[in-house]
C-alpha cells in the first residue's frame, strides 16, 4: 500500500514537472531578434515530452575537475580560456581543463573520443555531429535533464529543436550562421565596377575582369563545398522547393543538371577560377590563398561568421564589404541558416550538473557571455545577445552579415546534407564539382552521381 | 621456506622474461590485438558509431569492384614502382660518390643525410607546396629563362610525381647503408681490376654491386615496406587530390576510419595492403636466389 502510495506522489510530483517546464517553453518562442529568428531548420524531431530536470544541484564544495573542448583560431582561444577563469572564480572548487586547437584535424581527433568514451566533459561541437556520432543519443547527454541549471528559456523553440535527436537535446545552440558574398571593393573599382547586387551584375563582371584586370582576376573564387551550396541556393531560388525534405531529395535529374549548367557557367564567363587553378594556388583554404589577400580573388561565398577572418586575411588598402543576397536568381529565398555550433556534455561525464553550469556561465551569464562576445558568432542566447549589444560587442560586419543571412532564409536545411560521406573531401560533393571542373563528367554524369550520392546517404 | 626457494629459482630462471615484459604487454595491447580485431572487423560493416550490422566478405568485394579503390591501389603501385627505383639508384649513386676520399666529405655526408631526418615532417611538406604551387618558386625559376609554369600541385599527371620526389629526396637513410656496404669492399678488388685495365663504371658494375647485392636487397625490401604505407606526403601536400591522383591506399584507409567511420571497409583495405606487401616481400625473397651474392655461400 505504502509503496503504491509513493508511486501515486513520484508520479503527481513528475506530471508537476514537466508541466511546470512546458510553461517555461511556453515563454521562449518569441523571435524578437534577428540571432534568435527561426533557422527554419528540418522537421524538430520533438514528438515525445522532452526529459524533465532531474534536480541536480551544482556542487559548490568538493573538488572537482572538468574537462572543455573546443576549436578555433588565437582569438577565440584567448577569448574563452578568460571566460573559463571567471567561471572557475565563480566556483572555486571546480578545476576546467582547457583542450583547444584549430579545426585542421580537429573532428577526426573527436570522433575517436566520442566513439570509444574517452570525450571532454564539455565539448564545442557542429551541429552535424549530433546526428553523425548520436543519432541515439549515446554520445551526448540530454541537456533537459539539467535545465533547472541551464536556462534552456534563453534559446528559441526552433534552435533547440534542431539540436533535438533521438528525442534528446543533444546540444545548447551557440549560434546561427549562413552562406552570404562577401566582396573586395578595392578591387571592383579597378575593374570600374560596383560590387554585384544581382546575379547579372556578378555574370557581367566576369568579362570586364578578364579584359580589364587581366587573366589572374575573378570576381568570385569558389571552392567544391561553396559551389554546392551556392547551386542548392539557386536551385531553391528558382524551384521554390527544398532540397530534401522528409530524407526525399526533391529534385529531378532535370533540375540538377540545370543546377550544375549554372556552376559550370560560372566558369565559362570568367566569373570563377577553376577547381584546378584554385587547387593550384597551393592554399590550405581561401583566406590563407594569397589571391584572396592581394584582391585578384574578388569575391568569397561564406559563412556569414567568418566575415572578421577574411576581412583579417585581406592586405592593407583592400576594402571588405558585405555583399547581398541575389534576389534574381529566382522567385523563393534560396537561403538558409543553420546552427553553427553547439555547446554539449558529454554522455560519459561524472559532473553533468557542473557542466550545465559551465555552459551556462558561458553562454547565458552577462560575466562568461561579456567575455566570449562574437567569438563563435551571433549569440543565439538572448540573454548573451543583449551583453554583447549592450557592451557594443557586435561587429558591424559580422551583424550586418547575419542579420541579411537570416533575413533570406527560405528553406529547411536537412542535416544529412553535411553529412561526411557528401561534404569531407573525398565525398560526393567534391567529386561531382571538381569532376566537372576538371571535365570529367559531362552535366549529366555529374547529376547522376550527385543524386546517387545523396540518395545513398538519405536511405542509411 | 620452501615456497621461497622455489620463488626464487623461478626468478632466476625466467628473469629474462621479467625484463621482457613490459615490451610483451605494449606488443599484445598495441600490436597483437588490433591486428587480430581488424581481421574480425573487416568481415563486419563495422561503423563508429552505429556499430556493427551486417558480417560478410562485402568489403573485399567492394574493393575489387569500386573504381575508387582500385585506382587507389593503382596509384599506389605506381607510387612505388617509381618511388622505390628512383630512391635505391639515387641514394647508390650519392653514397659511390661521397666514398671517394674527397675533402670535407664529412659534410656532404651531413648534408645528404639531413632530408632523412626533415622529409617526413609536416613542415617539409608544407615547404613542398610552396616550392610547387602555380606561383611557387620553381614557377618563377622556370619564368626566368621565358618557360610557363606548370599546375605541378593541381594536374593529376604532375601532382603523383611531386608526392614521388618528396620521399626520393629522403634517400638519406638508404645511403648511410650503402656507403657501410661500399667501405666493406675490398680495395684489392679493384686494384686486380684496374691492373686488368677495368674502367671504373665496369669496376662499378661487375665488383661493387654484385657484392653490395645483399644490401641492395635489404634496402630494397624496406623501402618498398615504406613506399606502401606512405601516408604524410599526399596528407599534407594534396589531400589525396586532384581528382585522387595521389590518393595512395593508406590515406584512403585513413579516410575510411577517421572521416567516414567506416571502421569495416578501412580494416578490410588495411588487411589487402599487408597481404599485398607480404607478396611482394615473398616474391623479393625468392628472387634474391637470382640475383643476390652472400659471402659466405661457396662459388658465389
Amino acid at each position: 500500500m505504502k509503496k503504491r502510495i509513493r508511486q501515486a506522489v513520484s508520479l503527481a510530483l513528475a506530471t508537476t514537472m514537466v508541466l511546470s517546464l512546458a510553461a517555461c517553453g511556453g515563454g521562449s518562442s518569441e523571435p524578437t531578434t534577428a540571432a534568435s529568428a527561426d533557422s527554419g531548420s528540418g522537421t524538430p524531431e520533438t514528438t515525445a515530452e522532452p526529459a524533465a530536470a532531474e534536480g541536480l544541484t551544482v556542487n559548490t564544495t568538493d573538488p572537482i575537475t572538468l574537462t572543455f573542448s573546443w576549436w578555433g583560431g588565437d582569438a577565440r582561444h584567448e577569448a574563452t580560456q578568460n571566460a573559463v577563469k571567471k567561471f572557475m572564480e565563480k566556483y572555486p572548487n571546480i578545476k576546467v581543463e582547457n583542450q583547444f586547437a584549430a579545426w585542421s584535424g580537429w573532428e577526426d581527433k573527436m570522433s575517436a573520443s566520442f566513439a570509444t568514451g574517452t570525450a571532454p566533459d564539455v565539448n564545442q561541437i557542429n551541429w552535424n555531429w549530433i546526428t553523425s556520432f548520436s543519432s541515439d543519443g549515446s554520445a551526448f547527454y540530454d541537456l533537459n535533464k539539467v535545465s533547472d541549471i541551464l536556462d534552456l528559456s534563453q534559446f528559441s523553440e526552433s534552435s533547440l529543436a534542431d539540436c533535438t535527436v533521438a528525442g534528446e537535446l543533444q546540444g545548447v545552440p551557440i549560434s546561427l550562421t549562413g552562406r552570404i558574398f562577401y566582396w573586395n571593393k578595392t578591387t571592383f573599382e579597378k575593374a570600374g565596377l560596383e560590387t554585384p547586387k544581382s546575379l547579372a551584375d556578378l555574370m557581367a563582371a566576369g568579362p570586364v575582369f578578364q579584359e580589364k584586370l587581366g587573366e589572374e582576376y575573378y570576381p568570385i573564387a569558389l571552392g567544391e563545398y561553396d559551389r554546392m551550396i551556392l547551386m542548392v541556393f539557386y536551385l531553391e531560388s528558382k524551384y521554390g522547393k527544398p532540397w530534401v525534405e522528409n530524407n526525399q531529395l526533391q529534385y529531378s535529374q532535370e533540375e540538377i543538371e540545370d543546377g550544375l549548367e549554372f556552376i559550370q557557367s560560372l566558369e565559362d564567363n570568367h566569373v570563377t577560377n577553376t577547381i584546378k587553378g584554385i587547387a593550384g594556388d597551393g592554399a590550405d583554404s581561401l583566406d590563407k590563398n594569397p589571391k584572396w589577400m592581394d584582391g585578384r580573388y574578388a569575391g568569397i561565398f561564406e559563412w556569414d561568421s567568418s566575415a572578421s577572418k577574411f576581412e583579417g586575411a585581406l592586405n592593407d588598402g583592400e576594402e571588405f564589404v558585405v555583399g547581398e543576397e541575389f534576389e534574381d536568381m529566382g522567385d523563393a529565398n534560396g537561403g538558409y541558416a543553420k546552427v553553427s555550433m553547439c555547446f554539449a556534455i558529454s554522455e560519459t561525464t561524472e559532473h553533468p550538473a557542473e557542466c550545465a553550469a559551465l555552459i551556462n556561465f558561458l553562454l547565458n551569464e552577462e560575466e562568461g557571455a561579456d567575455i566570449m562576445g562574437i567569438e563563435r558568432g551571433i549569440p543565439c542566447s538572448k540573454a548573451g545577445l543583449k551583453v554583447c549589444e549592450d557592451k557594443g560587442l557586435l561587429s558591424d560586419k559580422v551583424a550586418e552579415a547575419n542579420a541579411k543571412v537570416l533575413a533570406y532564409v527560405g528553406f529547411p536545411l536537412d542535416p544529412k546534407f553535411e553529412a561526411a560521406a557528401l561534404k569531407n573531401s573525398d565525398g560526393t560533393y567534391y567529386d561531382v564539382m571538381a569532376g566537372l571542373s576538371y571535365e570529367d563528367y559531362d552535366v549529366e554524369e555529374a547529376a547522376e552521381l550527385l543524386i546517387e550520392g545523396i540518395e545513398d546517404v538519405l536511405n542509411k | 621456506m620452501s615456497n621461497n626457494k622455489g620463488f626464487k629459482k623461478w626468478m632466476s630462471e625466467n628473469l629474462g622474461m621479467m625484463f621482457i615484459l613490459p615490451w610483451l604487454i605494449g606488443f599484445l595491447i598495441f600490436k597483437v590485438y588490433p591486428f587480430g580485431s581488424s581481421l574480425i572487423y573487416s568481415f563486419t560493416d563495422y561503423h563508429l558509431f552505429d556499430g556493427i550490422r551486417e558480417w560478410g566478405l562485402m568489403n573485399y568485394v567492394e574493393i575489387f569492384t569500386k573504381s575508387r579503390i582500385i585506382k587507389a591501389f593503382k596509384v599506389t603501385f605506381t607510387y612505388a614502382f617509381m618511388t622505390v627505383p628512383l630512391k635505391l639508384a639515387f641514394a647508390l649513386f650519392i653514397a659511390y660518390i661521397l666514398n671517394f676520399k674527397i675533402k670535407g666529405v664529412n659534410l656532404f655526408r651531413v648534408a645528404y643525410y639531413i632530408p632523412s631526418i626533415l622529409g617526413g615532417s609536416i613542415a617539409i611538406a608544407v615547404l613542398w607546396k610552396a616550392i610547387f604551387k602555380s606561383d611557387g618558386i620553381v614557377n618563377m625559376i622556370l619564368a626566368i629563362f621565358g618557360i610557363k609554369g606548370l599546375d605541378w600541385l593541381s594536374e593529376p599527371g604532375y601532382a603523383l610525381f611531386i608526392i614521388c620526389l618528396l620521399r626520393v629526396w629522403q634517400f638519406g637513410s638508404a645511403m648511410v647503408i650503402f656507403l657501410a656496404a661500399l667501405k666493406n669492399v675490398s680495395q684489392d678488388l679493384y686494384e686486380a681490376a684496374s691492373i686488368d685495365g677495368a674502367t671504373k663504371w665496369r669496376q662499378f658494375f661487375s665488383i661493387t654491386v654484385p657484392i653490395i647485392t645483399p644490401v641492395i636487397f635489404y634496402n630494397l625490401v624496406t623501402q618498398l615496406c615504406e613506399a606502401f604505407q606512405e601516408f604524410n606526403g599526399p596528407y599534407i601536400i594534396t589531400a589525396g587530390g586532384p581528382r585522387n591522383a595521389t590518393t595512395l591506399i593508406s590515406l584512403l584507409i585513413y579516410n575510411n576510419a577517421f572521416k567516414s567511420y567506416e571502421m569495416g571497409l578501412a580494416s578490410a583495405q588495411a588487411w589487402c595492403l599487408f597481404i599485398l606487401v607480404c607478396t611482394l616481400t615473398v616474391i623479393a625473397f625468392i628472387s634474391q636466389k637470382k640475383w643476390v651474392y652472400y659471402s659466405d655461400e661457396d662459388g658465389r
